[in-house]
């Protein structure tokens, strides 16, 4: 309960601070889902991706 | 005797109550109930709420002779229970919903940083895709350098190179031409530049092989200067690229290059 009001008065209570952490929270995300989908992009494609052969050529 | 005006008389009834002085106890009222069509509550999904409308042939059930139904929506509706749309921290009836507020508000404002969030970062993919379509392509960043392995080029040798569209000189110089373009008087010169600001290395002269008169093409290895000569309109250009003689105004142009290694050259 003491961590939910304290997050609450801290960060939701005001529109300046929501709004900051919005936009904080918005380029961890964005370098999150990229790393991740990428990461997830190449697992599925491996062994077809110019990394993965540029050796051999 | 009957006669016309008498008739009213014997057309009038008079009733007239007379208390009969016993006292006689209440009788309470009693009201028949009245008979209520009871729908059976099958649920209230979309097909048991079918089931109940009517079908088949309808007859007429109120009217003149049909005593009228009368609903008693406070009574005969069901509730239906929204307990699956309340926070569980308050659905009991005792519970203090100052105590759960912030949790509460917590949640609510958190899906919406959440979809702002996403929202953000969709903004930005679709303003940064619209912007990159903007810069150079690919192919376009491929063909902006030159790389050109210096042993191929014999001394005393001009090479002509395709480098963005335009013809690259690149000249081995022997060490004589070294010396002659060395000891010119610079103030003699139309475009005064000393040999030094114009080459890095010595041996090797890097130019633009463009005339700065109309944009010809020079010919390597002609003219009186030794060096180029523009069949257009006949600039002589010398071994460094400095106009000499003709209706050039400038010398020829040095783009931006390096010597990363000691064979190659690496232009633009």
């Amino acid at each position: 309960m003491a961590l939910s009001s304290t997050i609450y008065n801290t960060i939701f209570k005001r529109t300046s601070t929501f709004a900051l952490a919005c936009g904080i929270s918005a380029f961890f995300f964005e370098r999150t889902l990229d790393l991740g989908s990428e990461t997830v992009f190449e697992k599925v494609n491996q062994g077809k991706l110019w990394n993965d052969m540029k050796d051999k050529l | 005797m009957i006669k016309p005006a008498t008739v009213p008389n014997y057309l009038k009834a008079v009733s007239q109550v007379v208390s009969n002085q016993l006292s006689t106890n209440t009788q309470a009222a009693v009201i028949a109930k009245k008979p209520v069509c009871k729908i059976p509550h099958l649920g209230s999904s979309a097909i048991a709420l079918s089931k109940t409308l009517p079908n088949g042939n309808m007859s007429v059930t109120t009217g003149p002779t049909v005593s009228t139904q009368i609903r008693w929506a406070h009574t005969d509706i069901n509730v239906p229970d929204w307990s699956n749309y309340r926070r569980d921290t308050v659905k009991s009836p005792t519970a203090k919903s100052s105590d759960t507020e912030e949790s509460r508000k917590n949640f609510t404002y958190l899906m919406a940083g959440g979809l702002s969030v996403g929202g953000a970062y969709g903004a930005k993919s679709v303003v940064t895709q619209f912007i990159s379509t903007m810069s150079a392509s690919a192919d376009v960043l491929a063909l902006a350098k030159i790389e050109i392995k210096l042993s191929s080029i014999p001394e005393g040798k001009s090479v002509t190179f395709k480098w963005r569209g335009k013809p690259l000189f690149i000249r081995h110089r022997t060490a004589s031409e070294i010396a002659a373009e060395q000891a010119v008087a610079v103030a003699s010169l139309r475009d005064p530049q000393h040999d030094n600001e114009r080459v890095q290395n010595p041996e090797w002269l890097v130019v633009l092989g463009v005339c700065t008169h109309l944009g010809c093409v020079p010919i390597a290895n002609a003219g009186d200067f030794g060096g180029y000569y523009c069949p257009c309109h006949g600039s002589h250009y010398d071994a460094s690229g400095r106009i000499r003689k003709g209706p050039a105004p400038l010398n020829l142009e040095v783009p931006a290059y390096v010597f990363p290694e000691e064979d190659l050259l690496i232009v633009g």
